[in-house]
């Protein structure tokens, strides 16, 4: 039988849950041994065409064009999705710039800085655009699984792959599910 | 007593038996079926606000509030089922979408019963966008932070600041999702009426009201770490019950045992929550020894020892055993006190003996020996309260709050006479006298009430006396049924013995004649006087212009009071046992020995009233090398007995 495919992304995130998923350390050998990694946040890609995949994972909340892109194409080449860690699941710590317009935040931060001179904008065709607000990745698209945590445990992370492996998709159990 | 009657209802298919009157809640409680709350405090008032306490009545489609609905014969209540379980999820998902409920950066993660209850219902997502609305946050008090974007407006702050606190200073503003906890009328933690002790930040379930102490998980740690220790607070003669909070011997913070059994109702002070979390100053872990050049050296326990058995025989030798001096605050225990009673009677049966306070014992002795008082708890007994002197405000803080709470729930008429009115405008009268006006103030009141209790005639006249409002406050006196006078620290500081035995005499005539004990409470000045002065070890006769050298043995939380130590500024020699190094000391002392604090030790304790004494369990372990003042002297009275020097 073919094994499952399974891709994950990194948005608006630290990569502190992909981290927590290396820290599962010789579990990762059993992981791999049942699934087929299609694509990482490594994968290099021009325009997002992913491969179909059983099961995609989702780092990050959503904060700009680009990662709205990234989200609605993986939501449509898998079956189920899976958000890993408070940005995705919440939006996490990147909310805190939701209270400033995007305008504002980025003067402050790209020209008005102390350590800046000659600041400019970054804005560009190339450059993806700022969303008004970040959000969390099940206000866009619908989502099966959420394993929050900042970062998700290692097992947590564990525990939510294995069922979804089998085919169970359940919330988080008390005594796994942590926010910090 | 009526007998309440038991009714029967189900509860989970369960039959069971409790008291009518009780709310399902209660009813489950008691018989240990578990429904959760988040508003629902113990020790406060049913406010029926959060609804996660819903419940399922004979089947209604309507789910109703656990904690506010009352039993009922036959009724059949079911605690948990599907639709239950998603009611209360949807409503934990309403409370974590309204405000900043973001765990990863919120002070009190991992203690928190909002986090908990999402634990429990499994809320690992949220059904609807979250509000993002921004709230302020307050940073203006010393020791608290009040963040309104973590409040779930469950109001246990307002019910505790109201029902435990008696002080009324929050509440809430606007209206629906802005609503907000104001304090006083639209202002800040800072600077407000707030009387700092603390009570909403104990019972807050979220991190909207923190504290600044300790809150950072480098220090404090998981809860899985903590260990609670339940204890008394010695800071003054009320001897709350404490919880310690405490991980790897540091001290996190300190709450009261809520629900309180006792009139306090399980409320600590300012001081008995925040000092013993705060920095004293550089604590002492080692002997210290003045130099020759005047700088201060670490020395081994034994050299410091026998410099202070070598300085003090010193003296003895050359002006005589009568010169030499033992201080102890009335802050150490009844352990303490003895050992040091004991200490300076055997190797100095000649040489003087007293208590820090032992001036504030000498005003009350001018007025009377052995004045019996009534407890504390009887303050909201009283119909009428006249405080004297009194700044409990900062020397006994929960006396102000039973103050309060006896104004607001009996109706309880409050008159204060001394420069400071610790009841602010709530008190029917106060007479702002001045230290000279007391007696006069005094005098005049006796006077009025009954001529007899006036034996000095009022030199003098005062201003107010003849006034409309004092004609007023006579006859508050004249009329309450169950008067209760407090003397104040203030008033036995100044040393004026002539008013407290006015206060006295008036006391005991309000009392109904002498078969009832005077309806008396005296404020005493730190947390174990009471014990001290009975003990015997605050010297009746004050002699200290003759003295030349000796000891102090002090627990830093009853400040240095400059006179004492001052006063004999040509003192040859001063050694202090203390837990802290102050600058004062190191301008006096030639040798400072630590000692522990009274955290870190066991002792026994008496009640200001003198009802009784309690014995203080500690929570900490002092630091290595630190023993305890018993131990101290033990070795310190072996040196000063094995070199008997002559006197000359």
């Amino acid at each position: 039988m073919e094994k499952p495919k399974v891709a994950t992304v990194w948005l608006e995130g630290c990569s502190g849950c992909h981290m927590s998923f290396l820290d599962l350390d010789e579990g990762l050998a059993d992981i791999l041994a049942a699934v087929e990694l299609t694509v990482t946040p490594i994968t290099d890609f021009k325009d997002y065409d992913f491969p179909e995949a059983t099961l995609g994972i989702i780092e990050g909340a959503v904060g700009n064009t680009e990662q709205l892109e990234i989200l609605h194409k993986l939501r449509k080449k898998c079956q189920v999705l899976m958000a890993w860690g408070d940005c995705a699941v919440f939006g996490g710590v990147n909310t805190l710039r939701n209270h400033i317009p995007t305008e504002a935040l980025l003067t402050r931060g790209f020209i008005q800085t102390e350590s800046t001179v000659d600041g400019v904008l970054p804005v560009h065709q190339e450059l993806p655009a700022l969303l008004p607000q970040v959000l969390a990745v099940n206000e866009i698209v619908p989502i099966e699984i959420y394993v929050p945590g900042c970062p998700p445990s290692p097992e947590a992370i564990a525990h939510a792959l294995q069922e979804v492996l089998q085919g169970r998709i359940q919330r988080m159990p008390t005594g796994i599910l942590h926010f910090d | 007593m009526d007998a309440i009657a038991n009714i029967s209802l189900k509860i989970d298919g369960i039959e069971v038996m409790v008291p009518d009157g009780l709310t399902i809640l209660e009813a489950a409680r008691q018989n240990g079926i578990h429904i959760p709350t988040l508003c629902h405090h113990p020790a406060l008032s049913a406010w029926g606000g959060c609804r996660l306490c819903v419940v399922e009545v004979d089947g209604a489609p309507r789910l109703v509030a656990g904690c506010v609905t009352p039993v009922r014969k036959g009724m059949d209540v079911i605690t948990s089922n599907d639709r239950i379980i998603e009611a209360r999820r949807t409503i934990l998902e309403f409370l974590f979408a309204e405000r900043n409920h973001y765990c990863m950066f919120c002070a009190v993660s991992g203690d928190c019963e909002l986090q908990d209850l999402a634990y429990e219902y499994q809320m690992d997502h949220l059904t609807v966008p979250p509000l993002q609305q921004e709230f302020p946050v307050d940073t203006s008090h010393d020791d608290m932070v009040m963040d309104h974007n973590r409040c779930v407006l469950c109001g246990r702050c307002v019910r505790a600041c109201r029902e435990l606190v008696g002080d009324s200073v929050l509440d809430f503003q606007n209206r629906g999702g802005q609503s907000l906890i104001t304090v006083d009328v639209f202002g800040q933690l800072g600077g407000s009426t707030c009387v700092s002790c603390g009570a909403c930040l104990q019972v807050c379930p979220t991190g909207a009201i923190f504290d600044r102490y300790r809150t950072h998980y480098a220090v404090k740690g998981k809860s899985k770490d903590w260990v609670s220790k339940e204890s008394y607070c010695p800071q003054c003669g009320l001897l709350c019950p404490t919880v310690s909070v405490v991980r790897r011997n540091s001290l996190l913070r300190i709450e009261g045992q809520m629900p309180g059994r006792e009139p306090d109702r399980g409320q600590l002070c300012h001081k008995g929550r925040f000092d013993p979390v705060k920095t004293t100053g550089p604590r002492l872990t080692e002997p210290l020894v003045r130099g020759d050049d005047g700088t201060w050296q670490k020395s081994t326990w034994a050299a410091a020892l026998d410099r202070i058995a070598g300085g003090l025989e010193d003296i003895r030798k050359n002006n005589g055993p009568q010169a030499l001096f033992g201080l102890i605050s009335s802050c150490c225990s009844n352990e303490e006190l003895t050992r040091f009673q004991q200490f300076i009677t055997t190797c100095w049966p000649e040489g003087y003996l007293d208590t820090l306070d032992g001036r504030h014992f000498r005003t009350l002795l001018g007025a009377g020996s052995l004045i019996p008082e009534v407890p504390w708890a009887t303050m909201l007994e009283a119909d009428f309260i006249l405080q004297v002197g009194v700044i409990s405000s900062q020397s006994h803080p929960i006396i102000t709050s039973l103050t309060r709470r006896a104004i607001l729930e009996n109706k309880t008429k409050v008159a204060v006479i001394g420069p400071e009115n610790p009841i602010g405008p709530w008190a029917s009268f106060h007479l702002p006298a001045s230290h000279e006006e007391l007696l006069l103030t005094v005098n005049a009141i006796c006077i009025k009430i009954n001529p007899d209790l006036a034996t000095d005639p009022a030199k003098g006249t005062l201003s107010h006396v003849g006034t409309k409002g004092f004609a007023d406050f006579i006859k508050l006196i004249e009329d309450s049924e169950k008067a209760l006078i407090i003397i104040g620290e203030a008033l036995t500081e100044i040393g004026d013995s002539a008013v407290i035995k006015r206060l006295v005499d008036l006391a005991q005539f309000k009392s109904h004649g002498a078969s009832q004990a005077p309806r008396l409470i005296i404020l005493k000045p730190a947390g174990n006087s009471a014990a001290a002065w009975s003990l015997g070890v605050a010297a009746r006769q004050s002699v200290r212009n003759q003295l030349k050298g000796g000891l102090i043995c002090a627990t830093g939380e009853d400040g240095w009071d400059p006179v004492l130590i001052g006063t004999p500024g040509n003192l040859d020699f001063l050694a202090v046992l203390t837990p802290y190094f102050s600058e004062t000391l190191a301008r006096q002392a030639s040798v400072l020995l630590p000692i522990p604090t009274w955290m870190e030790v066991d002792g026994t304790y008496a009640f200001a009233d003198g009802s009784g004494s309690r014995f203080k369990r500690r929570v900490l372990t002092p630091p290595p090398g630190v023993g305890s003042v018993e131990e101290t002297l033990t070795a310190l009275s072996g040196r000063i007995s094995m070199n008997p020097g002559q006197p000359d």
